[in-house]
């Protein structure tokens, strides 16, 4: 089973085009930067993988970073581990 | 249909998960009913019919393997059928032997090829049902339970919100059941005899004094809905997925006249397949003189959501 990249508390950024990747990582978060709340681990999901994704972390994002503005309210996407960077 | 990656895993989850509803489920539910002389050996000897032989006509192994996993699914209703709410959880838990090993139920292993373990699957699961119909054979003709009775609990056997305002009302009365729901998620519904579903994992985002979570699939519309039933129309709506991540205080005030105070962090949760997610949210003030069943009255679906708080009539406007 493939270990985690990145820890919790680790700031990423996400990419914006991953092509061997899940294409389900949706547009809006692409080029953002968060940060690692949790690990999930890897996921069978014969449903919606294509073979098995890498491990699955859960990334905070600010609203105001995603979206611009002056929120202080937060998203919440669990993100496979090769759609994201060190930030 | 998808192809399934790892038989292994999927053999071993439902031995698992077999064995963790005979012994901790129904065979100290049995036991518990007979000590205290509700029901006796002779009412479920006579309750006993001998079960259908579910000669299984699939071909191949991955179709064997989903026909144990749908029947491990019906054996976990027909438990939750014959279950009676009267009997505490502090007894449940003390006859399954938590607090004392001397009780435990023994354990079954599983052994040789996976044919061979998916054969002694299908074997068990035909000697298991044959039981628990015996038991609900036995509380019929009892006394113990009525056919309107068993009717009403077959309509909420199925996936619906109700699961999820079970789970909630549990997790408010046992702190001990709340940190295995956050921690495990799905494996730990299975104490309410909620068929935990395989629809990838279970989130369970809790709130808090300065925390209240929300929940979106800005993708599509993934929802833990083999556990809480089918979604309201407005989650699959662009009015509400797009909006609620660009703007979630204004959505919630404006869609669902819930106004949060400025103090309180919104966490939006975005679900995916492989995380569905769902809202624990907090117990009302003033509920403390109620039990466990009134108490998931207050929950409804917007409050697993997130939209609506319990005990609170909820509103939209889309």
């Amino acid at each position: 089973m493939p270990e985690h990249r990145f820890r919790a508390g680790d700031r990423v950024r996400v990419l914006v085009d991953n092509p061997e990747g899940n294409p389900r990582t949706p547009k809006h978060i692409r080029g953002k930067t968060g940060v690692v709340t949790a690990l999930r681990g890897t996921m069978e999901n014969p449903l919606d993988h294509r073979g098995v994704y890498p491990p699955l972390c859960t990334v905070e994002f600010g609203v105001a970073d995603v979206f611009g503005g002056d929120s202080t309210d937060k998203l919440l996407l669990d993100l496979h581990e090769d759609w994201l960077e060190p930030a | 249909m998808a192809h399934m990656h790892d038989f292994e895993a999927h053999v071993r989850a439902v031995e698992e998960d077999l064995e963790y509803y005979r012994t901790k489920r129904l065979e100290p539910r049995i036991m518990f009913l007979i000590r205290r002389g509700v029901i006796g050996f002779h009412d479920l000897l006579g309750a006993f019919r001998p079960g259908r032989e579910r000669a299984s006509d699939a071909a191949d192994l991955e179709a064997r393997i989903r026909a144990v996993e749908d029947r491990l699914d019906e054996y976990v209703k027909a438990i939750g059928l014959a279950s009676t709410s009267e009997h505490v959880i502090e007894d449940t838990r003390k006859e399954r032997g938590d607090y004392d090993p001397w009780f435990r139920i023994a354990k079954r292993h599983h052994e040789g090829t996976l044919e061979e373990r998916v054969a002694a699957l299908e074997n068990e699961l035909d000697e298991q049902m044959a039981v628990v119909q015996a038991f609900t054979t036995a509380l019929i003709e009892t006394g113990r339970l009525t056919d309107a009775e068993l009717g009403y609990r077959r309509e909420r056997a199925q996936a619906g919100p109700w699961n999820g305002a079970k789970i909630v009302a549990r997790a408010w009365v046992d702190p001990d059941f709340k940190a295995r729901l956050l921690e495990r998620g799905r494996e730990a519904v299975r104490e309410l005899d909620i068929p935990p579903g395989r629809l990838g994992k279970l989130g369970v985002a809790e709130d808090t004094e300065t925390v209240h979570n929300v929940v979106v699939c800005t993708l599509c519309s993934c929802y833990p809905h083999d556990l809480l039933g089918d979604t309201p129309w407005w989650y699959k709506h662009d009015g509400y997925k797009q909006r609620v991540v660009r703007d979630p205080r204004g959505t919630l005030r404006e869609m669902f006249d819930l106004e949060l105070p400025p103090d309180v962090q919104i966490r939006v949760h975005d679900s995916t397949s492989d995380i569905r997610w769902m809202v624990l949210p907090r117990r009302p003030a003033g509920t403390e003189h109620m039990n466990e069943a009134e108490l998931a009255e207050l929950v409804t679906q917007e409050c697993l959501i997130g939209t609506a708080l319990p005990g609170v009539p909820g509103r939209v406007h889309a």
